[in-house]
């Protein structure tokens, strides 16, 4: 019986079923249709600057292998071996001249071409065509400032596409400078026995959670002489903007809130990301640089980051009831030494596997996944119809589908994609949808 | 035979002192075991650093680059006001990664004290066994060793302060939801 994947998502009436985070045959549907074919982030820049530095890392559940090359372009391939199929690096990251398998032998050099074959003369009898037996080349790779992704698939849009309008909102934290930005050294990485798409969501439209699920590290962090609720998160909607792409993006964050920020990561990286950077304010404007607030955000499907606390992650899938979390900390290139270390203490202080934040949210998400596995929990659908209907588009400050800060709109957006990529949409009919809502929204 | 070992290195720390700082050592796992924070708390000095370096995996060739480097990110990287901030969080009631709080049980191993870098001071070495078990099914252990300069203190109620503790777990991927405890 084929599985009707869209009808899973009703993003009109503003409810999924919960199947979408637990069932295996739809998981098989998902890393074939969404991760085999979507733009995912990679790497960035600075974690490979030299000719021969590497990283491993995952597309969906494939392992690749993301390779600075002599040319200084950048090379993704399968990290597996073409003769039986062997992790060909193990090691998380390094630099490297070639990468040897350690079955036989077989050793590719750095864009994934096999160039050499133990015994090619006696064994194979120099008949084996090693042109035609190189790892597995991801189709696509792009780069946008400083940010590496790569598509499995040949038919999917260019990159720059793909983002379309979430772009004005992911310039806010990646195209600040001329000169960009860096990741700091070290990474955090652990495992959530939940679902990724729980936490995808919730960095693309989750500001709901926050005072209730991060009430204690709020309390916490906010000085004894401010008030929570007026100058920390705001339980006003209109005080702060919610963004949903046709592409199944979105963001999330204040305009108008003192201190938001400033209690979570520190005042001086807070005050640098607010206006402190005057580069960033000449080329971001006014509204970008200094009133998008304690933002949350996700790039469809699982590349999410915090502009600001500058927190920046990718939720790998490991099946339908566990994820792994990549998270690294990003700077201004340009940042003052102090600005750097401030951000580097506050960012590992709030959002990482110890963090004050993100200790609560895993909380929540792998005890939903534990309910999930009742066959009555799953038969109800979830709600997901917070600020249905009362998106404008005409915001002066803010382009796109815009909403209240508390709001499930950005959801409604990344699900709704979800289910249509999943089901197999094609991408003439996924890109057609949204020239629509383009041209709809004027 | 006798005199061998004794001039050996491995016996030079004077049983009493070997014995007393294990006490020490014994105590503040009691401490976090039985969530006495305030008072575990106490046992640091105001200048404590407490760091958790990441760790990643790599070839033997490069492992001088396993650790985050200080400069890098770290799992803990932790004055005593911040340390004072994470239990003022477990306290308020609505930390839901300790409400209903975890249970925790530190082995503290294989102590090891070298001179510090002053009379007053010592380095210890120990290795941690640490089982966390959460709600009805969480179980996650934690393996690794701590780094510590214990200082000495007429003011302090045990005698020693903790002026420094590095961690550094067996684990490069965190096999757990959180680290919500303490080390
Ligand atoms: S599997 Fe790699 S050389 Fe045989
Ligand atoms: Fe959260």
């Amino acid at each position: 019986m084929a599985l009707d994947i869209r009808g899973l998502v009703d993003a009109k009436q503003g409810t999924v079923d919960p199947r979408i985070y637990q069932d295996e045959e739809i998981y098989q549907q998902e890393l074939k249709n969404v991760f085999a074919r979507c733009w995912l982030f990679l790497a960035h820049d600075s974690q490979i600057p030299n000719p021969g530095d590497y990283m491993t890392t995952y597309m969906g559940e494939d392992p690749v292998l993301v390779v600075r090359k002599r040319d200084g372009s950048v090379g993704v391939f399968m990290n597996q071996c073409r003769h039986r199929g062997m992790r060909l690096c193990r090691a998380d990251a390094g630099s490297a001249k070639s990468f040897s398998c350690s079955y036989h032998g077989w050793t590719y050099d750095l864009s994934g071409n096999l160039v050499g074959v133990p015994s090619e003369d006696d064994a194979y009898h120099n008949e084996i065509n090693k042109a035609e037996w190189g790892a597995i080349k991801v189709a696509q790779v792009d780069n946008y400032r400083g940010f590496i992704f790569g598509t499995w698939d040949p038919t999917a849009p260019p990159l720059i596409d793909y983002i379309g309008d979430f772009r004005f909102y992911f310039d806010a934290f990646a195209d600040r400078t001329e000169a960009g930005t860096e990741l700091l050294g070290g990474a955090h990485r652990w495992v959530f026995p939940a679902n990724w798409k729980f936490a995808a969501e919730q960095f693309c439209s989750d500001m709901y959670h926050a005072p209730i699920s991060h009430a204690s590290a709020v309390l916490a962090l906010t000085p004894d002489d401010q008030d929570v609720d007026e100058e920390v998160f705001p339980m006003e909607g209109m005080k702060g903007r919610q963004f949903s792409s046709e592409l199944g993006h979105g963001t999330g964050f204040f305009v108008e809130s003192g201190d938001v920020l400033a209690n979570i990561v520190g005042q001086k990286p807070a005050d640098w990301f607010q206006g402190g950077n005057p580069e960033a304010v000449e080329r971001l404007g006014d509204a970008r640089a200094q009133r998008m607030r304690g933002a949350h955000a996700t790039l469809f499907p699982n590349f999410s980051f915090l502009p600001g606390i500058n927190t920046l992650r990718i939720w790998h899938p490991k099946g339908p009831n566990e994820m792994e979390v990549w998270a690294w900390t990003l700077v201004d290139k340009n940042a003052p030494a102090d600005v750097r270390e401030a951000q580097r203490i506050g960012t590992g202080r709030t959002f990482s596997v110890a963090g004050m934040f993100e200790q609560d949210d895993g909380e929540n998400w792998s005890e939903i996944q534990r309910v999930l596995r009742g066959h009555m929990a799953r038969q109800s659908s979830f709600n997901v119809q917070m600020g249905l209907g009362h998106e404008w588009h005409d915001d002066p400050d803010f382009p796109g589908k815009v909403n209240r800060v508390y709001c499930e709109m950005a959801a409604r957006g990344f699900y709704r994609r979800w289910a249509d990529m999943a089901s197999g949409m094609s991408w003439d009919e996924l890109m057609a949808s949204v020239g629509a809502a383009v041209e709809v929204s004027g | 035979m006798t005199a061998q070992l004794e001039s050996s290195p491995v016996t030079s720390v004077d049983a009493e002192l070997q014995h007393q700082i294990e006490q020490f050592l014994y105590l503040e796992a009691r401490f976090l075991d039985e969530r006495r924070f305030e008072e575990w708390l106490d046992l640091f000095s105001d200048d404590i650093h407490y760091w958790m370096p990441t760790r990643s995996v790599r070839y033997e060739r490069e492992l001088d680059k396993e650790f985050s480097a200080p400069n890098e990110v770290a799992h803990f990287d932790e004055n005593k006001r911040a340390l004072e901030e994470r239990v003022t969080r477990i306290r308020s009631g609505m930390a839901w990664a300790e409400e209903p709080p975890s249970r925790t049980r530190h082995m503290v191993h294989n102590v090891i004290i070298e001179p510090g870098d002053s009379p007053a001071e010592l380095l210890v070495r120990s290795n941690i066994l640490l089982y966390r078990g959460r709600l009805d099914r969480d179980v996650d252990l934690f393996v690794g060793f701590r780094q510590d300069v214990l200082r000495r203190s007429e003011d302090a109620d045990y005698g020693w302060l903790i002026a420094r503790r590095a961690i550094y777990l067996d684990q490069t991927l965190i096999l757990a939801k959180n680290m919500s405890i303490f080390f």
